[in-house]
Formats: C-alpha cells, sequence, structure tokens
C-alpha cells in the first residue's frame, strides 16, 4: 500500500486524457475546449455576480430591469446588521458549527480509528449499520426524536442539533474511517510492540498522520451544520433569538413582503464566511471529498 | 483468563517472543483453526473491548437516535397522536388514509420520484461533463476546479433565494436576458410546469461537488492505458468507452446511489423555492402553508410528511409515512449497497 | 456467524429492545397534567411575570405593545413577555413541547376546533364562571367560533371582517358612479376598468378573480352566496350545495374570459400583499376584497390613495348584501401554562375589557370584538372603516364551524378550486371528490 495518499487531484500529471489526431486538430480542440471552460465558467459565476449587484443597489432598484447599481449604495449591508438580529443568528451558527464539530471529533475518531485499524469480531457489522444510519433520510426517525426531544424540554433551541454529536455522526465515522484506513497498519503495529495501547497508537501514532482527514471532516461537518435548514425548521423555529443564518435567510424574508436588494444582501452575507474558510481550507477539503467516492 | 508477560519488557500483551521478527499486523501469524493460544484469544478479546469502548458513543447513539426511532415510528404509525393526550391505536387507519384517501399523497410521491429520475442522472452527467474538461485542461487547473466548485459551497438556503430572484418572471434577469432575445421567458418558479425544471438548473448549478469526485477519479486513471490504446488505433470515444467509463463506474455508482437517497428526502430546496416565490407573507400561516407552491408541483414526500407531522401534529400519521419511505429505501440500499464497493466493510 | 459476532449482535439487539420499550414507556407519558382545577377565588394581588405568544409583526406589534403595557399598568406586580411573530404552527410546536408560554393569541380562528379538542388550550368555563364574566358583550357570531363542542377553550381579541375597496379616480374615469352590489355588476365593472398594453398583457386589472390572490379566498367569498361547510355531524357540504358550485362556475367564467395565463403571468409580477407595492396601493388593481385592517395599512404606506369601500357583492338571490365572513383573533391560556391566574387575568383583559379593545382596534384598524367597543366613541371610525363596521354587526355575518383538524378543510377547498381555475374539468365529479376527501381526512384526526 501507498504511503498516506494524495488526492489524485494533487499527484496526478495533467491532461492525462487521451489525446486525439494531428497538431493542427488538438489546437481547435484546445480552443474549443477553452471556449467551453470560459462559457460555463461565466455562467457558474453570472448568479453570484447578479446577487452581489442587486446587494448593492436601493430596494426600489432592485425591482425594475437596471443590472447595474445606481448609485452603489453600501447601506444594505449595514441595515442587514441593524434591522434584523442578523449578528445573534451569526452567533447562532457559529456555536452550532462549532460545537457539533468539536463534538463530533471526539466521538467519531476513536470509532473511525476502531474500525479501521483494529481487527475485532463484528467490525464489518457496526460499519454496515453505520452505512445504513447514514443513508437514511432523517425524516424515518424525526418524529419519535423529536417526541423524545420535547419532552427533554429541549425544543425551541438548537441542542437537538447539536448534542447528537457526542454520540457519533455516521458520515463523519465513515469518511474518517476511509482515510483511517489508507494509513498502514505497519506505523500502529510497531508502536503496539512499543508497548502502546491501542489510545495511546490513536493519538500519538495515527491522528498526527491523519491530520488532513480529520481536518476534512471537520469542514463536512462545520459547513453541513452552517447550511443545515431542516433542523432548525424542526427544533427552533419558534424561537426567533435561537435562528441560525440559514434559517433566518430563507424565512425572515417571507414576513412582510420581501426588499430584495436587503435578502441579496444578507444572502451575501451568509455565503462569505464558507467561501472564506473553503480558501484556507481547500486543499484539506478537495482531499476530504475525493475520500468519499474514489477510493474504495 | 491469565495473561502471559514475557520476560523482555513485562507488558500483557501478546506480540512476537523474539524482538527479531518483524513487525506485522496481529493475528497475521497462521495457526492450525481451533488451536488459538489462550494468549491470543485474550488479547483479541482485550482488543476488542478497547474497541468496543471507542465505538461506546457511537453505538449508543446508534440504539438512540437510530434504533429506537424506527421501533418508535412503526408503533406511533399504528396510532393517532398529538403529543398534547396519549397515542390512541387506530389500526390501520392511517396506513388507509396513506393509500387510498390521502389527496396530497400522489402528487407528493410523483415529485419526489421526478427528482430522483431527472435531478440525479442530470447532475450526473452534468458533472461528468465538466469534470471531462477540466481533466483535460492543462493550465490554471486549480482555478477551474475552485470556480466550478463554488456554487456547491453556497448555503442551499442561500442559492435558491438567489435563483428564485434571478429567475423572477417579471423583473428576474434571466427572463429580461430571453427578452433581448425575442424568448418570452417562462414564469420559472411560479408556473408548476417549470418550477421543477427551475430547482434543476439549479442543481446543475450546484454540481461542482459531484464534479469533483468525478475528476478525482478521471485523473486517477492510469495514463498508460490510453497511450496503449491509442497504439492499438482506439480514437478518443472508443477509448471513453473502454477505459474511462469502466474505469470510474465505481464512481458513478456512488454519486448515484448517495443522488438517489437525497432526492428521496428532498426537502430543503423545494420548501424554500416556494416560501419564497410564493411571496406570501407568513404571517398566521406558519411554513408548511406555502409548501408545494406553485400548486402542488414542488411538494415532496418529506415536505407532506413534515406538513402532517409537524404543522398538523399529526405524529400517527406522520409516522406511517416515515415507515414506507423507511421501506423504500431500505430496498434501494439492499439492492445497491453490495455494489458500491465504498460501503463494503471488507474493504481494507 | 462467529460466536462473537453473534454475541455483539444480541446485545446490540438487546440494548435496542430495551431502550425502545424503555422510551416507549416515556412516551406513553405525555407531557399532561391532569384535569385543571382552579383557585376558589381570584388572587387578590397579581406578580410575576406571564408570557404572551402572537402573531403579529412590525407596526402591528407595537400596537399590541401598548395595549399590553395598559394591563401593566393596571396591575404593577406583573411583567408580560411578549414573544411576536408566533403562528399558529409555532403555537402548537411550543404548547406540545412545554416551553414557556402561557397565553397564546392566534390569528386564526381555524386553531379554535384542535386547540380545544386536544386541550391545547385550557377550558375557560371554570374561570369564567367563578369570576362570573359576561359575555353577552360579545357578538353572538364571535361567541360561536370561540368555542368547540360546547367547550370554550378561547375569547376573541378582535376580528376580521372583509368588504370591497374600490380606487375612486380609476372607477370615476370609466364612468362607474357606485360601487358593484351584484357579481354581474362586479365583473362588467372589472372588464371595463381592465386594460391591456400593446403585447397583449394585462397593463391594470379591474378586479383580479383568481382564489389565491391576496385575501381572494373561499371563506372571505363565501358571503357572497351564502355558503356553508360543514353539517351538524362535521361532514362537508360544500359539494353538494348548490351555491357554492354556482360561485365556482361563475368565477371560472370570469378567469377564462381575462385568460387564465394573462392573469397568472399579472400577479406574479404584482408586489407583495402586505408590502408598500400592494397592487391596490399602487393602483394596478382597481377593487378589491380586502380586510378592514388594509385601512391602517394604507394609512401608513399610502395615504393619499383616494379609495372607497362598500359591502362584499352577493350573487342575485342567493347571497345576503351587507353581511360578511368574520373570523378573528382568539386567544386562549396554554395547557402548560405556569401562571394560570396571571394568564387569565391578561386573557380578560384583552376581550373583555374595552378600552384595551378601542386601543387596538384603533391600532390595529381591527374590529372590536365587544359591542360596547365597536359604539364607543372613541373608537376612530372614518367613512370607509364604517363600513367594516357596519358589515360587522350584520345579523347575517357568518363564519366557518372548526374541526378537531382545524382548518384544514378550508385548505383542502381552496387547493381544490386552484386546481379547478387552471385546469377545469367535470366540476359535479370534482366537488363529490373534495367532500370525501374533506370527510377522509376529518376521519383521520379523530373527533
Amino acid at each position: 500500500m501507498t504511503a498516506v495518499s494524495q488526492s489524485p487531484l494533487a499527484r496526478a500529471p495533467r491532461g492525462t486524457a487521451p489525446r486525439t489526431g494531428r497538431p493542427r486538430g488538438r489546437t481547435l480542440v484546445w480552443i474549443a475546449e477553452h471556449a467551453a471552460l470560459v462559457a460555463l465558467g461565466v455562467l457558474t459565476i453570472a448568479p453570484i455576480v447578479f446577487v452581489i449587484l442587486t446587494s448593492l443597489m436601493s430596494s426600489n432598484q432592485a425591482l425594475t430591469a437596471s443590472i447595474l447599481p445606481r448609485p452603489f449604495d453600501f447601506s444594505n449591508y449595514a441595515r442587514v446588521f441593524t434591522e434584523l438580529p442578523l449578528a445573534q443568528w451569526f452567533g447562532n451558527s457559529s456555536m452550532y458549527a462549532v460545537l457539533a464539530t468539536a463534538f463530533m471529533l471526539v466521538s467519531s475518531v476513536p470509532a473511525a480509528y476502531a474500525l479501521a485499524q483494529i481487527k475485532f469480531k463484528g467490525a464489518n457489522l457496526i460499519f454496515t449499520v453505520i452505512i445504513v444510519a447514514m443513508l437514511l433520510p432523517p425524516q424515518v426517525t424525526a418524529v419519535p426524536v423529536y417526541v423524545m426531544w420535547s419532552q427533554l424540554h429541549l425544543t425551541g433551541t438548537l441542542w437537538p442539533v447539536i448534542l447528537p454529536n457526542l454520540l457519533g455522526d455516521a458520515f463523519s465515522i465513515f469518511l474518517l474511517r476511509q482515510f483511517f484506513m489508507t494509513i498502514p497498519k505497519e506505523y500502529g503495529d510497531a508502536a503496539r510492540m512499543d508497548g502502546c495501547s491501542e489510545w495511546g497508537v490513536l493519538w500519538r501514532v495515527v491522528v498526527p498522520m491523519a491530520r488532513p482527514g480529520i481536518a476534512s471532516a471537520a469542514i463536512f461537518m462545520f459547513f453541513h451544520s452552517w447550511n443545515d435548514y431542516y433542523g432548525p425548521l424542526l427544533y427552533a423555529s419558534e424561537n426567533q433569538a435561537a435562528w441560525p443564518v440559514a434559517y433566518g435567510l430563507a424565512t425572515f424574508r417571507g414576513q412582510h413582503g420581501t426588499d430584495w436588494s436587503m435578502t441579496m444582501a444578507m444572502t451575501v452575507v451568509v455565503m462569505v464566511p464558507v467561501v472564506v474558510i473553503f480558501f484556507f481550507a481547500q486543499k484539506a477539503f478537495v482531499e476530504g471529498i475525493a475520500l468519499t467516492g474514489v477510493k474504495g | 483468563m491469565t495473561d502471559v508477560t514475557t520476560p523482555e519488557t513485562g507488558s500483557l500483551e501478546a506480540r512476537p517472543t523474539r524482538a527479531s521478527r518483524p513487525p506485522a499486523s496481529a493475528g497475521s501469524r497462521s495457526t492450525a483453526p481451533g488451536t488459538q493460544p489462550r494468549r491470543r484469544r485474550s488479547a483479541e478479546s482485550r482488543r476488542r473491548m478497547v474497541a468496543l469502548t471507542m465505538l461506546a458513543p457511537a453505538l449508543a447513539g446508534l440504539v438512540i437516535f437510530f434504533a429506537y426511532p424506527l421501533v418508535a415510528s412503526i408503533f406511533y404509525s399504528f396510532t393517532r397522536y398529538n403529543q398534547l393526550q396519549e397515542p390512541e391505536f387506530v389500526g390501520l387507519l392511517n396506513y388507509r388514509f396513506l393509500f387510498t384517501q390521502d389527496p396530497q399523497i400522489w402528487p407528493a410521491v410523483v415529485n419526489t420520484l421526478w427528482f430522483v429520475v431527472i435531478l440525479v442522472p442530470v447532475r450526473i452527467v452534468c458533472g461528468l461533463l465538466v469534470a471531462g474538461l477540466l481533466s483535460r485542461a492543462k493550465t490554471a487547473t486549480g482555478f477551474w476546479r475552485t470556480l466550478f466548485y463554488l456554487p456547491a459551497l453556497v448555503p442551499p438556503v442561500a442559492s435558491v433565494v438567489a435563483f428564485v430572484f434571478l429567475f423572477n418572471p417579471g423583473t428576474g434577469p434571466v427572463n429580461q436576458i430571453l427578452r433581448v432575445f425575442g424568448i418570452d421567458g417562462p414564469l420559472w418558479f411560479n408556473d408548476p410546469a417549470w418550477s421543477k425544471p427551475s430547482l434543476v438548473i439549479m442543481g446543475v448549478w450546484v454540481m461542482g461537488d459531484i464534479m469533483i469526485i468525478f475528476l478525482a477519479s478521471l485523473l486517477d486513471v492510469p495514463r498508460d492505458l490510453y497511450e496503449a490504446a491509442s497504439l492499438d488505433g482506439a480514437n478518443g470515444v472508443q477509448q471513453v468507452r473502454h477505459i474511462t467509463l469502466p474505469t470510474i463506474a465505481p464512481v458513478i455508482g456512488f454519486a448515484a446511489v448517495t443522488g438517489v437517497i437525497a432526492a428521496l428526502q428532498y426537502f430543503t430546496e423545494a420548501a424554500v423555492a416556494s416560501g419564497v416565490a410564493s411571496g406570501k407573507a407568513t404571517i398566521g400561516g406558519g411554513t408548511a402553508a406555502q409548501l408545494g407552491y406553485p400548486g402542488t408541483s414542488l411538494l415532496t414526500y418529506t415536505e407532506l410528511l413534515y406538513q402532517h407531522g409537524f404543522a398538523n401534529f399529526q405524529f400517527g400519521y406522520a409516522s406511517a409515512m416515515a415507515v414506507v419511505l423507511f421501506v423504500v429505501t431500505a430496498v434501494v440500499l439492499v439492492f445497491t449497497m453490495r455494489r458500491i464497493s465504498v460501503f463494503r466493510p471488507e474493504e481494507s | 456467524m462467529h460466536p462473537s459476532a453473534r454475541r455483539s449482535t444480541t446485545r446490540i439487539l438487546t440494548a435496542t429492545a430495551v431502550a425502545a420499550v424503555g422510551a416507549l414507556v416515556i412516551a406513553g407519558c405525555s407531557s399532561g397534567s391532569s384535569a385543571d382545577t382552579i383557585d376558589k377565588t381570584a388572587p387578590k394581588d397579581l406578580k410575576g411575570t406571564v408570557s404572551l405568544w402572537h402573531f403579529f409583526t412590525g407596526r402591528e406589534a407595537r400596537v399590541v405593545k401598548s395595549a399590553v403595557a395598559g394591563f401593566e399598568k393596571a396591575n404593577p406586580g406583573v411583567t408580560v413577555d411578549i414573544h411576536a411573530g408566533q403562528d399558529d404552527e409555532k403555537l402548537q410546536k411550543a404548547i406540545s413541547s412545554g416551553q414557556n408560554i402561557d397565553v397564546g393569541l392566534s390569528y386564526s380562528t381555524a386553531i379554535v376546533g384542535s386547540f380545544c379538542s386536544s386541550g391545547a388550550f385550557r377550558d375557560l368555563s371554570p374561570y369564567i364562571k367563578r369570576d362570573k364574566v359576561d359575555l353577552s358583550d360579545i357578538p353572538k357570531a364571535v361567541q360561536s367560533y370561540t368555542q368547540y363542542k360546547g367547550t370554550r377553550c378561547t375569547l376573541p381579541a378582535l376580528a376580521d371582517v372583509s368588504a370591497l375597496m374600490v380606487n375612486k379616480p380609476l372607477l370615476a374615469k370609466a364612468g362607474i358612479t357606485t360601487p358593484p352590489k351584484t357579481l354581474d355588476e362586479l365583473k362588467a365593472d372589472a372588464l371595463k376598468l381592465t386594460t391591456y398594453n400593446a403585447d397583449g398583457s394585462i397593463k391594470q386589472l379591474g378586479f383580479n378573480p383568481l382564489i389565491d390572490f391576496y385575501e381572494n379566498s373561499p371563506e372571505h367569498w363565501a358571503p357572497m352566496v351564502d355558503g356553508s361547510w360543514l353539517d351538524s355531524k362535521g361532514n362537508s357540504v360544500i359539494g353538494t350545495s348548490d351555491a357554492w358550485k354556482k360561485l365556482i362556475t361563475w368565477q371560472k367564467g370570469f378567469v377564462d374570459e381575462i385568460g387564465y395565463d394573462k392573469l397568472k403571468a399579472f400577479t406574479s409580477g404584482l408586489g407583495q400583499e402586505f408590502s408598500a407595492d400592494n397592487a391596490f396601493q399602487t393602483g394596478q388593481v382597481a377593487m378589491q376584497i380586502d380586510g378592514e385592517y388594509r385601512t391602517a395599512f394604507i394609512k401608513d404606506q399610502k395615504p393619499d390613495l383616494d379609495y372607497g369601500t362598500a359591502p362584499t357583492p352577493v350573487m342575485d338571490g342567493l347571497g345576503n348584501y351587507g353581511s360578511t365572513y368574520i373570523a378573528g383573533n382568539v386567544a386562549g391560556i396554554a395547557k402548560g401554562s405556569k401562571h394560570p391566574e396571571l394568564a387569565w387575568a391578561l386573557l380578560k383583559y384583552l376581550s373583555t375589557n374595552t378600552d384595551a379593545q378601542v386601543t387596538m382596534g384603533n391600532g390595529l384598524k381591527n374590529i372590536p370584538t365587544l359591542t360596547s367597543a365597536l359604539q364607543s366613541p372613541k373608537l376612530e371610525v372614518d367613512e370607509n372603516y364604517k363600513t367594516f363596521v357596519d358589515v360587522a354587526g350584520n345579523a347575517d355575518t357568518m363564519t366557518s364551524p372548526g374541526t378537531a383538524d382545524g382548518a384544514a378543510y378550508i385548505g383542502t377547498f381552496t387547493k381544490f378550486w386552484q386546481a379547478y381555475q387552471e385546469k377545469g374539468g367535470d366540476l359535479d365529479a370534482k366537488l363529490k371528490k373534495l367532500d370525501s376527501d374533506i370527510d377522509n381526512a376529518n376521519q383521520l384526526a379523530g373527533p
């Protein structure tokens, strides 16, 4: 087995797809391909550009045919924070995402390690059950779980979506296990020979080597929590003080009529943290995604 | 069981008795079946204990949030329960309503299947095409990859809100641009015939998450295969058919299965699109009042479940719907899990 | 399977079974508390915090706040903790999960049936009897929709009625001197007032006949034909009634004459109902059926609009001109309320105190549900608002009955009508199906 695998995206030489024919044909193909890329790129970025442009318009102008704001009005961004409790919603989203990620790591890293690196009877069964749990629609278990949380008097808050991560998150365990399996057993065995317990192997040998994978899982969990709409809808909709930004964005604009330019400003504000984090954590991110589907 | 300690280090764990033996995975020594030394069995069971301890929170989570609710859902599905009074046993009433009487069940099922059959393949094909393009690009690949992935990063709620605005039939940029070309654009999110296709367009916009795994997989196909095929006279199309596709088939399978499962539970995008497009103030009415707008075209199965369960507080009926959804998902899983290598535990 | 694998499977299954049984036992003990016994006499001094959940937002929420301030002034030891923007869905979520909610003020009459039968709102009769509250000041129709099958679990806190609103300059320009009184006149006037662009699309609409536009709804249109909903057993009579059939046929004819697609395209470009670009306020729609609160929105958002009001037009021979559909805000004491006496005091204040009703009536421009408040000189009644006050007091004014499933049947009816106005079809067969759908759903929800 190779050393800790790099994502194929990082190590493959560029342009490994099949080549066709003569040099002139190749240039034409190159032009066609890049033209297509540019066209698709424009189509991809266009919605985001429109959203940003609209957020800089005054509310009246947003509903008109003009594409460029005249004048550029930055006040929407201030209004979004003063007219709505957006800062509070940001705080809620952050708390949700940070805590969910932290809890997930605590519960899921050891679990994934056990499934990946410790050979014991029942491992396969447990893994299969986890896969099923991961793929099952949450609505299947929604009603009894809701009843449970409301009897604990925790509805109206975000705790019902945060706390379960203390007991493991199926997708994270799956992802982490994929990554742990790429770490050769020899390292662990050497440590065991030196008298390390399994916990020791986990903390001192595997985790340091698995930092990219753990970072990927953490980032996935963070984004999943940040983007979550269904969970807050179910559990926190009646308490505006507990809304996360995703829910606030979808719901608030419906209460009296849409102020589109302000709504677009809110949309931009909601998108920014995600994009920023992505840029800083790109490598870990892309590695993680590749892990989910590429390697067996 | 007593533990055997060796003179060298005094540790309790089983390991090769001679330090010169090269490190090997535990359990790789061959012994005749049924004659495992006691030391090995105790080490194994100790390993199991450690593993189970590490798995303990996850196992507890599986019981509390997976196994118990499944059983409880089945129980509730035979009752009438609104959480304010005790559950009242009603036999098959909920199932009878579900299969024969609910006027919204048929639109909900059809809509959900529509997304399964249309959204999933369209996203996969588009993801493949873009990944294919990207895999051939030699310059600025990181830039392109990031660019196409960006929409997938955007929170789904934000994407939907943005798209409903962009596709606003009267004042949105899309129809305005179409008007320039003399085309009278449809009502998009306000037209029952166009609301689902509009969501598919959005689904294509965010195909970056699928595209990336396809890209990684395409780049993983060994170059020599292509070169050998070229030498044998295979042209581009043949190479794709006989080399590329078979090699990346597992990834396509993975994307298909996860896509289908996601489509079966399609909720957020449809719910937010209906709410934003209907523009109705949610004063008094609540979220569920707009589910499905326009008409019932965006009403999915899980939305209907939410409406019955959490807007009308008919937990019994919602549980019946949940049980049916579970059965359908289970059938899909049973038939596909074996084929998707990533889901097979034996892979190591 | 290897023995220890089987052991672990068994272990997991056992754990599941134990957890399942245990949790089902817990679930069985729902959040219910047993019968509500109340104190023998009303407490002399009220102290503490009581939470009020209501659905209003923005300007309207401020009005409620000022009314509540009156209550706090009269009871210095009490603070009211207000949660605004809570719709019926959220009220039910809060009550059933035992959150801190004492008084719930709901937007619609719809929940009375479900909240009274499920016990989400407590039975108020012990309190009414003990404190000798006289309900005769509340109009009869209003009394009827605030109770369900003999259980009174809510008291009314202002109501809504609807009437016809017309844009005076536009009508004058078209030569129409008085607002239409019959449906035939309405359609004729509307067509006269409708103008088109060069490409055939609608420029200005006389009256929007689409049933899902703004306040066009089966409830608000019911007075046109004096339509009835359910019989005494709770079974749907909508499908078998001649009145509804005639109305739906009339409406479909109206829609088809202008064109469904044109109407749909025009409607999707209109401003949102409660925003400043409300289509009536901008003049894009010349006549509409709307609630009395619209006068407050106009005063706030477009005070220079020259408009008039008149009772809802009726179909010749079927409707009673001058009547309307009344439904309103209802308030009750939540099931698990920890401060029932404070809640009762606040509830009593909001629903039986004439001054409170006048304050809220003036601020929200909703119709007070006390006859004394309706007749109070302090109630601001201008010429336009007077129409609403008059129709509210009309003897033929109707409402819609509650069911244990709330107003789900009206939702079913509306969806049916939306589909019919677009696609048409065999109206008799569809009406029959509508009745059976409503009856099936009611059966699912229980008595």
